[in-house]
């Protein structure tokens, strides 16, 4: 029994995929001339050394949280590809609360963070209702919704929130106190916490609850789901909420770590939304795997940055593995079964 | 005041590379395959045509090149979806970031700047008569392909393909042979779109240059129904939009603004013409993955 | 290389046809000879190989051993386009159409008449006129297939063929979809390709076709021949008992329930292509819709599923009105529904076992406070898959890897569990073997007994006929006729399936 197993998740398409993107990243780092294992290892003591760790956090807390966002409702098959446009609002709604907000710091805190998070909500949901009322596709609507926000929010940066004097595109700083506390000197804030929370209670709501079982069914299958009366558009409604509030909190998380405001393109640059997505992806949206893919991507990113320094690789490559990953798992490619022996075979017979 | 021959001529310029690629995505579609990876596959284009301008001084040859890249390219959705019977909306999601990553990654290795390669001596494409060579292939491609779609024998079959693919199977019509050809097909002329962004409307490469033009030509096909004669007038909406945004940014409108002007624009036209499409049944699926 | 034969000529031949499936043999050794110009029927229950030879025939399916012969000469066709080019033709029975496309189109496609490359529409539109006139299949070239009733949509599958110059045309189950009017055309049709040297193989399971309509019968069962019949000389027990391998006849008529009260009272209803509808279904009864596919049950039953918006009338379960209460509120009253489609709605056969047991039962017993402990649901199955006899090697396996019949089995098995007072079932043994079937009629039977108001449709005139106690015909969206169990024979009720008037003393007399 163990035996199979082992052989199963051998087998599986994820094992392949993942392989066969080191493989080919090994490939075009040989192409560049430089050694893949040096490289890899580059990567990985960059990325969990004593220097990497806190980064690896840091950007792990921005990657998991877009990869729980865009996981709740890819977990019902629904695509949800307006991630960036929902976690810069988040972002810029967070920045005027802290700015504006009359309260005590701590209290702004966590204004802040619940302003977010419901202006990345009400945002997706927009796009939840392209699709419920307009029967746009929620890919679509959700995706092309995204740019007009981000744009709204360079706006908003560059012009009427625009710290005087400034040559950069970025919103005065918050005032004092208005931030995350961190953990230590680092830049790990408890943004982390709230992220891993998040992920525990997706893990819960996906495996312990009616709700986490409708949810997953209609992934399955929408029409058996809707044959057994779960209504389809509330559902879209609802788990976009969920997912563009998680969204508008990283945002949020964003704006109040290090450096305490909101800078046009921080947010969006890194690809956070992506990585996310393939994270989620990578996972079918499984909570605890997608937990550890996000983890993996966001090793692969911070690693990255090291692998270039060392072999002076451009740190792009990573993208390209993730990519790769992707595009072997939608093709759905494994390992032959004869590989694992015949015994594994039959038993999928049965 | 608005309408002027002059942003006619800019709207026509604008939409040259969403016509190409939606022309592309349509064909797809008529076929019954989803392709939502035109954007990845004009990335390739620019990149590529940019990069084999640059190395023989030759525009034509990186135009040639950016065809043939993106064609390539075009493999994996081709192999993935068709073959591998894989899932054309995240392959397509995939090949857009892949495209991302390796366009960046070689602007790196083969020129060895970040972000942006621009040069004087790149040589772009010629205009004859205030538009490429391009342009007009665009448009001729649009009437090739009504003929085609139409009345011709291939376009026949592909119709048939895309609505019914088991029953072209019974009458000896192998659907994998028409989704290959027509994803290669939107390939090339992916390629060309790319062409056209890096070497006609500008004369460089900027990492993530297409910014979303991908996506709208795939609006495009939906909003022109996947009909040759809709996907030019919804292109053309697009060309509008953009030619306008610029016109209002000269008269001191933000950046911003007109960035999102197109995608407004777009998402605008898809609520018009689903409102009213509503009210027969709906037989596009939605963005659920099967 | 085939040596002078004495008997008349063959226009198919299979020779020890035998194909392999994991797990099953579908075709063991079966020999099949078709005369040129003759009428043969292939029949068997479902699961007896029929399908998997055709698909040999056909090119589809390759066989491990055997030998297809066409016209005399050997072939082995790789795709249904060799086949085609043989001089070989087949109408499945979900007709392969594209409905978009006009008749000439259909007719045409991938044989198309050019004109420089081009789609000769003209003599495309000629062609179809001339065939049409020449077979008695008139049909306008220019209407849009899917504006077609079903009954020219079957001609437009016959055109196809003849278009293609098809001597040896396989009709896949004909009449299934087809009123009794139609399906006589369609005799009348095939009778004249024969006279003109056409051969046809008809696959069916319909006895009264066969002995109306053939010449000759093969019969299978479990992927062997077990008759060779000459119609003229046969009856239809005989058809009947090798079909079913015993002298017991299938279609067994049970013992009728005793009403109690009223569960689902209907009145004045309509929703999509349903009219002005009234039944009432009492506990401790079977209620029976028979009717030609496509004439409203199943959108009545989605729309008292809760599935489709009910547009006029009230609908009352136990006394409530839920006329337009929502899916889970009308399963929360007390209504089970076991849909038509198995794997596209009644479960998700990617998910476990255990999931698809759990559907519909995990907002009631099996959770709390919306908590759902995989505990309970592991538990449940268990229960379940014992109760209902469902063959599944743990219910941790997903449900793909079962069979029909035993997807059934758990589908079924799911829905009586609810203990329900009102139980919506859909073709409850379409594409189910044999002992299956028995199982599922029987717990239907004891379903009613304990007290349960139960609504079926049916294609099956034998399976209405044997569970209903009051049988209900749907025509045209409407209820054209009732009749008490035992009052009506498959005569009476194919009229009435075909809308012919029901003599009206009779018909009120039925209705309560």
């Amino acid at each position: 029994m163990t035996r199979t197993r082992i052989a199963g998740a051998l087998r599986s398409p994820l094992t392949f995929s993942v392989l066969a993107g080191l493989l080919i990243g090994a490939l075009f780092l040989l192409g560049t001339g430089a050694d893949p294992l040096t490289a890899y290892q580059a990567v990985l003591t960059g990325a969990l050394g004593g220097d990497g760790i806190g980064p690896t956090l840091t950007t792990g807390t921005s990657v998991l949280g877009l990869a729980l966002a865009l996981a709740v409702p890819l977990r019902a098959g629904l695509i949800n590809l307006g991630g960036d446009g929902q976690m810069v609002l988040g972002g810029i709604t967070a920045a005027v609360t802290g700015l504006a907000s009359p309260l005590p710091a701590p209290l702004t805190v966590v204004l802040a963070l619940l302003a977010g998070t419901a202006a990345g909500a009400g945002y997706a949901v927009l796009a939840a209702l392209c699709e419920n009322r307009l029967g746009v596709p929620l890919l679509v609507s959700s995706l092309l919704l995204s740019y007009p926000a981000v744009s709204l929010a360079s706006y908003l940066a560059r012009y009427p929130l625009k710290e005087p004097g400034s040559s950069l595109p970025q919103t005065r700083a918050l005032p004092d106190g208005v931030a995350l506390p961190a953990f230590g000197d680092s830049t790990v804030t408890l943004g982390l916490v709230l992220v891993a929370l998040a992920a525990a209670a997706y893990w819960f709501t996906d495996r312990r609850t009616a709700v986490g079982y409708e949810i997953r069914m209609t992934g399955l299958n929408s029409r058996f789901s809707a044959y057994a009366g779960v209504e389809r558009r509330g559902l879209t409604l609802r788990l976009m909420s969920v997912s563009g509030g998680l969204a508008g909190l990283v945002g949020a998380i964003g704006v109040l770590s290090f450096p305490y405001r909101f800078v046009d393109g921080s947010l969006t640059a890194p690809g956070y939304t992506w990585t996310g997505l393939t994270a989620a992806l990578l996972a079918g949206a499984a909570p605890l795997g997608t937990v550890v893919a996000a983890f993996f991507f966001a090793v692969l990113q911070v690693g990255g940055l090291a692998m270039e320094r060392t072999t002076e690789v451009p740190r792009e490559l990573t993208q390209v593995l993730q990519a790769i990953v992707i595009v072997f798992l939608a093709a759905r490619l494994r390992f032959p079964s004869r590989w694992f022996g015949r015994r594994s075979r039959e038993r999928e017979a049965v | 005041m608005f309408l002027d021959p002059d942003l006619l001529m800019s709207a026509l310029r604008a939409l040259t590379p969403i016509l190409l690629a939606a022309l592309g995505g349509a064909l797809c579609e008529r076929a019954g395959v989803f392709n939502i990876g035109l954007e990845g596959m004009m990335l390739m284009g620019c990149f590529t045509s940019v990069a084999t301008s640059w190395f023989t001084g030759s525009p034509w040859l990186g135009v040639l090149a950016a065809a043939l890249a993106a064609a390539a390219y075009s493999l994996i959705l081709a192999v993935g979806a068709v073959t591998l019977r894989g899932d054309a909306v995240v392959l397509g999601i995939a090949m857009n970031l892949l495209a991302v990553g390796l366009t960046s990654f070689l602007l790196r290795t083969v020129f060895g700047v970040q972000g942006t390669f621009d040069d004087p001596s790149l040589a772009g494409l010629p205009l004859i008569g205030g538009f490429t060579p391009l342009a007009y292939l665009s448009w001729a491609a649009v009437a090739v392909a009504a003929l085609l779609l139409s009345r011709h024998v291939w376009g026949l079959r592909l119709r048939g393909v895309g609505e019914a693919p088991d029953a072209a199977a019974t009458l000896g019509v192998r659907p994998a042979s028409y989704q290959y050809g027509v994803i290669l097909l939107s390939g090339v002329l992916c390629g060309l779109a790319g062409a056209q962004l890096a070497l006609g409307n500008v004369t460089l490469f900027t990492e993530n240059m297409t910014a979303g033009r991908g996506w709208i030509a795939v609006v495009a096909v939906m909003l022109g129904r996947a009909a040759p004669l809709g996907v030019l007038l919804a292109a053309l909406l697009f060309g509008l939009a953009e030619a306008a945004g610029f016109r209002l940014q000269g008269l001191g409108l933000p950046q911003q603004a007109t960035d999102a002007a197109p995608y407004v624009v777009t998402l605008g036209a898809l609520f018009l013409t689903t409102a009213r499409r509503r009210r027969r049944p709906r037989t596009r699926s939605s963005g659920a993955r099967s | 290389m085939t040596p002078p034969r004495a008997e008349p000529e063959l226009a198919v031949e299979l020779r020890g046809i035998t194909k392999r499936f994991p797990g099953t043999l579908a075709n063991d050794a079966v020999d099949l000879t078709v005369r040129r110009g003759e009428i043969h029927a292939l029949m068997g229950e479902n699961g007896a190989g029929k399908s998997t030879l055709m698909s040999v025939l056909y090119g589809m399916e390759r066989p491990d051993a055997g030998t297809v012969r066409i016209d005399g000469r050997e072939t082995r066709f790789t795709s249904p386009g060799d086949a085609m080019a043989a001089g070989l033709g087949m109408v499945h029975q979900s007709f392969k159409l594209f409905d978009s496309l006009t008749v000439a189109e259909n007719v045409v496609y991938a044989a198309e008449p050019r004109r420089f490359g081009l789609v000769d529409r003209a003599a495309a539109r000629d062609r179809v006129r001339a065939l049409a006139e020449e077979h008695g299949l008139a049909v306008d070239p220019d209407a849009r297939v899917g504006d077609l009733p079903v009954g020219l949509r079957q001609r437009v599958e016959i055109l196809k063929l003849l278009h293609r110059g098809a001597r040896t045309l396989v009709l896949d189950e004909p009449t299934a979809v087809l009123t009794p009017a139609e399906a006589d055309a369609l005799f009348s049709v095939l009778k004249s390709l024969t006279a003109q040297g056409r051969t046809v193989i008809l696959v069916t399971h319909k006895l009264r076709e066969v002995l109306e309509g053939s010449d000759r019968v093969t019969v299978l069962r479990d992927g062997r021949v077990v008759a060779r019949l000459v119609t003229a000389d046969t009856t239809a027990d005989e058809i009947a008992a090798a079909m079913t391998g015993r002298a017991v006849r299938l279609d067994r008529i049970h013992a009728p329930g005793t009403p109690g009260d009223a569960v689902l009272d209907v009145t004045g209803f309509g929703t999509d292509s349903v009219h002005d509808v009234d039944l009432t279904v009492h506990a401790g009864e079977i209620v029976g819709i028979a009717g030609v596919a496509g004439n409203g049950q199943s959108e009545l039953i989605e729309a008292l599923a809760g599935l489709r918006p009910v547009t006029a009338g009230r609908v009352t379960l136990a006394g409530d009105d839920i006329t337009h209460a929502s899916a889970t509120e009308r399963r929360a009253r007390g209504l089970a529904y076991v849909p038509e489609d198995r794997h596209a709605v009644g479960t998700a056969p990617a998910a476990t076992v255990a999931d698809n047991l759990a559907m519909g039962h995990h907002r009631t017993s099996l959770s709390s406070r919306g908590l759902l402990p995989p505990a309970a649901v592991r538990a449940h199955a268990r229960r379940l898959v014992e109760r209902f006899g469902i063959k599944a090697a743990t219910t941790e396996v997903p449900a793909s890897a079962l069979s029909g019949g035993n997807l059934q089995k758990l589908l079924i098995g799911r829905e009586l569990a609810h203990d329900a007072p009102l139980l919506l079932v859909e073709q409850p043994t379409r594409g189910v073997d044999i002992g299956a079937i028995q199982n599922i009629h029987d717990q239907l039977i004891a379903y009613r007994d304990a007290g349960h108001a139960v609504l079926l449709v049916s294609a099956e005139l034998s399976e209405i006929r044997g569970l209903a106690d009051r049988v209900l015909v749907m025509y045209e969206g409407r209820i054209a006729a009732s009749y008490p169990k035992g009052e009506a024979d498959e005569r009476t009720l194919g009229l009435a399936m075909a809308g012919a008037p029901v003599p009206a003393a009779k018909a009120t007399e039925a209705v309560d």
